[in-house]
């Protein structure tokens, strides 16, 4: 009976590949993580103290205004990595000067909407104060509207 | 000396299903009344948008099997892959590239099914490998919705349909939505080059070329040709038609992603059900045939087959008054130009069968006299 002879080079060939590209995988999944950034304006009430609101701060990411927050208000940019650079233009007072601050703040992969605190960030506290986990309002429990497989014939139509 | 002449009779034979569409599109375009601009950059879209999807169709046919209808399996795996991906937010071209990786293992599991069962009906490859893909269809639903959410852990409920397992009709590609495309771009006419997606079909139009070259690749073309001569010369016929769909179903999985990342969107149930019908059908509108196909086929027709699809509606609404007439008649297009193709290689194969009969006959009759 003719027997296949184990091919050392072969496998450790094929070994190679899969680990290389489980290595490309994992390069992927660490910079590719989408997250949402919210900045907000807001006054924000901790054990550790009151941080007030500001009257006007404009966001900037790469170069380019996201957000124009007024007291209250909130912005935000989406990012693709672990972390996110930005750049604060606040202006305290009404026709008082403006002073340029530039952040970057790491990202918790397991979030993916970060909500930020700019007044809690700008008075320099820890990332427990500043930054918190934004969590979306769940959904309506509605009556299933979608058209699932079986339910309508599968044709060729529309585009390609 | 063998010699060189033109015959007209055999050209227009040869390259009746590509002649066809360029008299359909002749008269269509001045009737839509498109722009050029708008032509180029539509056709210009869906070339990047297509032709890695038809390029995974040329390795079976050089493996003598046929038209792989079961090309829908690799664009299951790599909608499955997709699902997974914007589950795990990952965003751009990473996005795609991790797309990519998950969906190989899907796609080799599913291409050695695939290959296996055909290897069990040579001859009827391009019927099995239509209905093998009705069947994957059928397990890739209970898979995504049923099994996706309950036993296979999805988060997002932007995915997730609203009873909390299955997954929704559109899964959104937003985030990665023509990543590909955009990443260095260029205006030439009015008209967006994807650089890069172009990039990527060069290299693998240049994969092709050098497979070819290569010991499996000959073999390939070997068993193509012959199974049997080829089993005699020693290569294992069984193992090489496996390979060659395996390959097939892995390439079919990146196409649907490039697909997928240009429209932006998915249709989680029905993207992959038309995909095969239209890029064999863009395939055999090139002047590919079933047992012939080449890469200037598969752009040709990409073209050609494209162009008659962006003008068909305009043309259909300016000579009926009903623009669904257009539409119609680009899926009844669709459909034809397969069929016509089939029935040309049934009868040609017959035609050669008959006329090596003629031959054997006249020469046993040669034989039989000089005996006398």
């Amino acid at each position: 009976m003719k027997t296949k002879k184990f091919n050392a080079r072969i496998w450790a060939c094929r070994i190679g590949a899969v680990l290389l590209l489980l290595a490309i995988a994992a390069v992927m999944l660490v910079i590719g993580r989408g997250h949402t950034v919210y900045f907000d304006n807001k006054t924000l009430e901790t054990e550790s103290g009151t941080y007030e609101a500001i009257r006007k701060i404009t966001v900037n990411v790469g170069g380019e205004r996201v957000a124009k927050l007024g007291a209250k208000e909130r912005g935000m940019a989406t990012t693709i990595g672990q972390s996110i650079t930005f750049e604060l233009v606040i202006q305290r007072e009404k026709n008082g000067d403006e002073e340029t601050v530039e952040y970057t703040l790491k990202l918790p992969y397991s979030m993916d909407g970060i909500i930020v605190n700019l007044p809690a960030l700008l008075e320099g506290q820890p990332e427990e104060v500043y930054l918190s986990e934004f969590i979306p309002a769940p959904e309506p429990v509605t009556e299933e509207d979608e058209e699932l497989p079986g339910e309508d014939e599968m044709d060729m139509v529309g585009d390609i | 000396m063998k010699k060189n002449s033109f015959n007209l009779g055999e050209f227009l034979k040869n390259n009746s299903v590509p002649i066809m569409f360029i008299v359909i599109c002749s008269i269509c375009i001045p009737l839509a009344g498109y722009s050029p601009a708008y032509l180029l950059n539509e056709i210009v879209t869906r070339m990047g948008r297509n032709i890695f999807l038809i390029l995974s169709l040329l390795i079976p046919i050089m493996a003598g099997m046929g038209l792989n209808f079961g090309m829908t399996l690799g664009a299951m795996a790599g909608e499955i892959a997709l699902i997974f991906v914007a589950d795990l937010q990952i965003w751009g071209i990473p996005g795609i590239v991790l797309a990519m990786i998950i969906s190989i293992p899907f796609s080799v599991m599913l291409g050695l099914l695939c290959g296996k069962i055909l290897n069990m009906a040579k001859g009827r490859e391009m019927v099995t490998s239509y209905i093998i893909s009705y069947f994957i269809n059928g397990v890739y639903q209970l898979v995504v919705l049923y099994m996706m959410g309950a036993l296979i852990p999805i988060a997002h409920s932007t995915i997730k349909l609203p009873r909390g397992y299955g997954i929704r009709n559109t899964v959104s590609l937003l985030s990665m939505r023509q990543s590909l495309d955009n990443a260095l771009a260029i205006r030439v006419f009015g008209a967006k080059i994807p650089l890069l997606t172009f990039a990527i079909i060069a290299l693998m139009c240049l994969g092709i070329i050098w497979f070819r070259r290569t010991k499996l690749g000959q073999d390939m073309r070997a068993v193509g040709q012959d199974m049997e001569v080829a089993r005699d010369a020693g290569i294992n016929v069984e193992r090489t038609r496996l390979i060659s769909i395996v390959i097939s179903t892995v390439l079919a999985g990146f196409g649907m992603i490039i697909y997928l990342q240009n429209m932006g969107n998915m249709s989680t149930y029905s993207s992959h059900t038309q995909i095969g019908m239209f890029c064999i059908a863009a395939l055999l509108v090139g002047g590919a045939s079933v047992d012939k196909a080449s890469i200037g086929n598969v752009f040709l027709g990409v073209i050609l087959f494209h162009l008659m699809f962006i003008v068909a509606p305009n043309a259909g609404a300016k000579i009926t008054g009903d623009s669904m007439i257009g539409e119609y008649f680009r899926v009844f297009v669709s459909y034809g130009v397969i069929t016509l193709a089939l029935v040309m290689y049934e009868v040609k194969k017959r035609r050669a069968k008959a006329g090596m009969g003629r031959q054997l006959a006249a020469e046993q009759q040669m034989e039989g006299k000089n005996e006398d």
